[in-house]
């Protein structure tokens, strides 16, 4: 026989305990707190402390000694230190607009109705799947001037062979390529998202009121679907600006120090030099710089709301 | 949140931390972790280790590609102080890094306690190439494992040819034979240069990669008589970029245009693919590849593929010098692993000449009895000459600066040989960066009042006043 439960008390409440709903969710974040702040505050404040620091972390032996702010001023008055970051833009704009010009143009041709659309879309995405690594060393050798693919494409159109990879130009561009077949996919499915969001009464209207194609594209689906494309403009933008693993495979960084990204360089400050102070400043530096492109493209997200 | 929800969610956390408890390392058998580069000489030692006759031991292998990521895995660990592999094959050059960090467990402390492994069972040269650190301090870091030198391999069949020994001869007024020297070979690389065949003349490395184009590089300019530094006063410049240094950079650049386009990026894979696929008449190839490049399954000219040292080099004051990187690994031990007593044991077994044998069989061995030993020497066509090339081989700076100071001149180099800088200028600024690069880490530089043209002669002196042959058989 059920007991009969007071009005406004429920059967949780009916049975007397010794920790609170509260404490016990407490008790359950605790442990992600924790680690979040051993993860990203710790390491974070560690980072900054090192940074002012000349010091070897492979060379423990040698011990370190605080210098300041020497790390970071001898890191912006070097040349060669401007030149990767000039070279990065340059990777940063050219890879993400074509991956935005292409991912768009596809994820729209994408909306219509087409039979084997979605084995075509669920290919179109398996670039992304690969391990960098390997998308770079595939592309080394498809870029090899003398037995490489694209030289005998590049050949069978009638035009001479292309030193793909030794020269810094040209390289730039190679990488440029192997990056967007591997990250274009990424904004055929962001795009794709943000278009199928858009409710069909909306660009049905336009049809009739006898709105383009094209006027439908630009006046209704782009402007629709811009938050969406802002997200992934900013994490492909992040994410190229972070690019090395290509550029290791396919360059090393050169010639020279051509098509050393920021990011190659501080890898190779960090783990290959070991000179973990101005690695560190250098983290810094790439840091303040993502936060800073961050908080733009943010704030041009959070316009785009007010405006919707 | 109700009782039975709260209830489950107590009891499953309950049942985590109890399996998290579980799965300890009660009851495994022991491993030692070795960190190598893949490749057939790491397969080699780990099918011989299977072995091991003390079954409660097993090696484990932690490989990686070979190049940066390599020495940057070992580094890593050591920077940490950690156990996660209990020894490994280093470069030769990587050992002044490790040991002067601390890192290495000395090996002397290895001959003292151990009953067999002793520094009578290698040879002393290649005791010092692969382990001493300070060079000359007799201070042990490692047992050379795996021997290298940079070799050289050549179509027979077109050297053989009577029609092509022929037009050499119109051409050139002299025999068509295997060179003894770059000034020879240049001319032979010519030759055999013709892209419409879709056949070069001559095969090198290139790629900005860890020291991918500087292996070659310092191997011409050590056989023209340069020096990367003078290692008494620490100087760079008047060094590496003497009048002799930069003949030798020279010809290494010069040496592309015999290549197919692009070689200027190349590694030693692509240069294995080059040759495998009949494109070169000649190439620069490390002996280490000599295995897979005269076997028929790999290179469809292995019949006719020869196998000998590099060339040397007529210098600027007429005296031949034949130099050439040494490459191969030491094997060291890390300090911070645990299972140092086990591992000696381990080493006391696989140096063993019949162990080395079986090693030898595909690698470079640094056992001496086996090295020595005519059986061995007559295995194939190149062990004999890989005996002989260990008495011309030379290598970078054994300073715990290495990879800084290596990372420069591949850069500078690479910066020559796409033709962004002269050859001139390009070791004018490494060896500037250089002695920054020493500054930094405390040496002294002591200025010599006037540096030699030929730092060879001042430094280790090589030089002969006749070209000193090497069997080409």
């Amino acid at each position: 026989m059920r007991q009969a439960i007071p009005a406004g008390r429920t059967a949780a409440h009916a049975v007397p305990r010794a920790i609170s709903d509260r404490t016990i969710c407490g008790l359950f974040m605790a442990p992600a707190l924790a680690i979040l702040l051993l993860m990203v505050a710790y390491p974070f404040i560690s980072l900054l402390y090192y940074s002012t620091l000349n010091f070897s972390i492979l060379n423990p032996a040698k011990g370190s000694e605080f210098i300041g702010l020497q790390n970071y001023t001898r890191l912006l008055s070097r040349e060669s230190v401007w030149e990767r970051f000039v070279f990065t833009g340059q990777f940063v704009l050219a890879t993400v607009v074509v991956q935005f010009c292409v991912g768009v143009a596809v994820a729209y041709a994408f909306q219509r109705n087409f039979k084997g659309r979605d084995l075509l879309f669920t290919i179109a995405m398996l670039p992304m799947m690969l391990c960098p690594i390997v998308v770079g060393f595939l592309w080394r050798y498809m870029f090899n001037s003398e037995w490489g693919v694209v030289n005998y494409l590049v050949t069978l159109l009638g035009f001479g062979k292309i030193d793909w990879l030794g020269v810094p130009g040209n390289a730039l561009w190679a990488v440029v390529i192997a990056d967007a077949w591997m990250w274009t996919p990424f904004v055929i499915l962001l795009a794709t998202a943000a278009f199928r969001g858009i409710p069909t009464d909306i660009n049905e209207a336009a049809e009739i009121d006898g709105a383009s194609p094209f006027f439908r594209f630009t006046r209704v689906t782009l402007p629709m679907s811009m938050p969406i494309l802002l997200i992934a403009f900013l994490l492909r933008l992040i994410d190229a600006f972070k690019q090395s693993d290509l550029f290791f495979a396919m360059t090393g960084g050169g010639p020279g120090s051509d098509t050393e990204t920021v990011a190659f360089r501080l890898g190779k400050i960090a783990f290959s030099h070991f000179y973990t102070g101005q690695a560190s400043a250098f983290a810094v530096i790439m840091l303040v710089i993502i936060i800073g492109l961050s908080l733009i493209f943010v704030r041009l997200l959070t316009q785009q709301g007010r405006q919707d | 949140m109700t009782k039975t929800t709260r209830t489950t969610w107590l009891g499953s956390a309950a049942v985590a931390l109890a399996m998290a408890g579980l799965g300890g390392p009660a009851g495994a058998a022991e491993t030692l972790t070795f960190i190598w580069h893949a490749g057939t000489c790491a397969d080699a030692v780990v099918n011989i280790a299977k072995d091991y006759p003390d079954k409660n031991v097993s090696i484990v292998p932690a490989l990686v590609p070979y190049g940066p990521e390599w020495h940057n895995k070992i580094a890593s660990e050591f920077a940490i102080k950690g156990d996660g592999f209990d020894f490994a094959m280093w470069d030769s050059q990587s050992t002044a890094e490790f040991a002067g960090g601390g890192h290495a467990y000395s090996i002397n402390k290895v001959f003292e306690e151990s009953e067999y492994l002793k520094p009578e069972l290698f040879d002393p040269a290649s005791l010092a190439r692969y382990g001493e650190y300070p060079d000359g301090s007799g201070q042990y870091w490692g047992l050379p494992i795996n021997q290298d030198a940079y070799g050289f391999m050549w179509r027979k069949d077109l050297f053989e040819d009577p029609e092509e020994q022929a037009a050499f001869k119109e051409k050139y007024g002299k025999d068509l034979k295997v060179p003894q020297t770059y000034q020879d070979a240049k001319e032979i690389a010519e030759f055999f240069t013709r892209p419409e065949e879709g056949l070069f003349g001559w095969g090198q490395m290139g790629g900005r990669e860890y020291d991918f184009a500087t292996t070659a590089s310092n191997s011409f300019m050590w056989s023209f008589g340069g020096e990367l530094y003078n290692p008494e006063t620490f100087e760079a410049k008047g060094y590496l970029n003497s009048p002799a240094s930069v003949d030798g950079v020279q010809f290494y650049v010069d040496m592309f245009e015999y290549g197919p386009q692009g070689s200027q990026n190349w590694g030693w894979d692509e240069v294995n693919a080059a040759f495998q696929q009949g494109k070169l008449a000649m190439a620069m190839q490390w002996y280490y590849f000599n295995g897979s490049n005269s076997d028929p399954k790999v290179n469809k000219f292995a019949e006719t593929t020869g196998f000998g040292n590099l060339p040397g080099a007529i210098g600027r004051d007429g005296k031949f010098r034949r130099q050439y990187s040494v490459g191969g690994q030491g094997m060291g031990i890390n300090t911070y692993s645990k299972k140092i007593p086990q591992l000696v044991k381990f080493m006391e077994w696989y140096f063993q000449p019949e162990q080395q044998k079986r090693y030898a069989a595909v690698c470079q061995t640094g056992l001496k009895s086996v090295l020595d030993d005519p059986e061995w020497q007559g295995l194939n066509s190149y062990n004999k000459h890989f005996a002989k090339a260990l008495e011309y081989t030379n290598d970078y700076w054994h300073l715990p600066e290495y990879n800084v100071l290596l990372d420069i001149l591949q850069e500078e180099v690479s910066n020559a040989i796409s033709g962004k800088k002269t050859v001139q200028e390009a070791l004018d600024d490494a060896a500037e960066r250089h002695e920054e690069v020493f500054e930094d880490a405390g040496y002294e530089i002591v200025r010599s009042d006037e540096t030699p043209e030929v730092p060879d002669t001042v430094i280790a002196p090589v030089g002969t006043d006749q070209v000193v042959e090497l069997s080409t058989d």
